[in-house]
């Protein structure tokens, strides 16, 4: 369909461009190519940080799967990281 | 006018969430095979929403920051400055934006010969030995 820089993984260009879009309070701002991949990165480094901090604190608390509550514990940091 | 205006903002936004929700899914499925953990599905659910949520962050601080200088385009650097609390995480943006720059430049040196080809602004020889380097580069 349209060009896909890496795995299944990533976040597509178009996807990121409208999502930033979308939150702009000003219509005439624009994202240029390369700001673009590169919040496609910043995204992904996002969500598998969150995932993968979720799944320490499950292992930490000998479970062996993740739920909200383990979301919920690793956020805050997250958040003060992001 | 304005209320059609909402609802089809809405459905984009609903639609954006979808597409999130997805990448965010693949995601966690390559970190339950890393680190050997299932996440439920209200967990990447959750994860998703706050990405979602975050993006409303990230892309009001890069508006501000290309603001900041003056511009209407949000740039590269606008994205540095947005990964500027983590060290590590600095790092890695950095890194792959002179990735970028790198491949751009190549790109780029082929559309400026394609481009002052196209304008005719070289003197006949050049511009002769232009157009054959135009034909090779789309070749390619």
């Amino acid at each position: 369909m349209e060009e896909r820089g890496g795995g299944a993984g990533d976040f597509r260009k178009h996807t990121v461009d409208r999502l930033l879009r979308l939150n702009f309070r000003d219509g005439r701002t624009r994202v240029n190519a390369e700001a673009q991949l590169l919040v496609g990165e910043l995204l992904k480094v996002f969500v598998r940080e969150a995932a993968a901090r979720a799944a320490r604190q499950a292992q930490a608390e000998d479970l062996k799967k993740v739920d909200t509550e383990q979301v919920e514990k690793v956020l805050p940091q997250l958040l003060l990281d992001f | 006018m304005a209320a059609a205006g909402d609802e089809q903002r809405e459905m984009l936004a609903q639609r954006l969430k979808a597409a999130v929700h997805y990448t965010v899914g693949c995601l966690c499925q390559e970190v339950e095979e890393d680190k050997d953990v299932q996440f439920s599905k209200q967990s990447i659910a959750a994860i998703a929403e706050i990405t979602f949520r975050q993006c409303e962050i990230f892309a009001k601080d890069l508006e501000m920051f290309a603001r900041h200088a003056k511009r209407t385009t949000v740039t590269a650097e606008d994205v540095k400055l947005l990964a500027r609390r983590s060290s590590s995480l600095l790092k890695y943006i950095t890194q792959k934006s002179e990735e970028l720059a790198s491949s751009n430049l190549e790109q780029k040196e082929k559309k400026k010969k394609k481009s002052s080809a196209a304008k005719g602004e070289r003197s006949p020889g050049d511009q002769e030995a232009a157009v054959t380097e135009n034909e090779d580069s789309n070749m390619a």
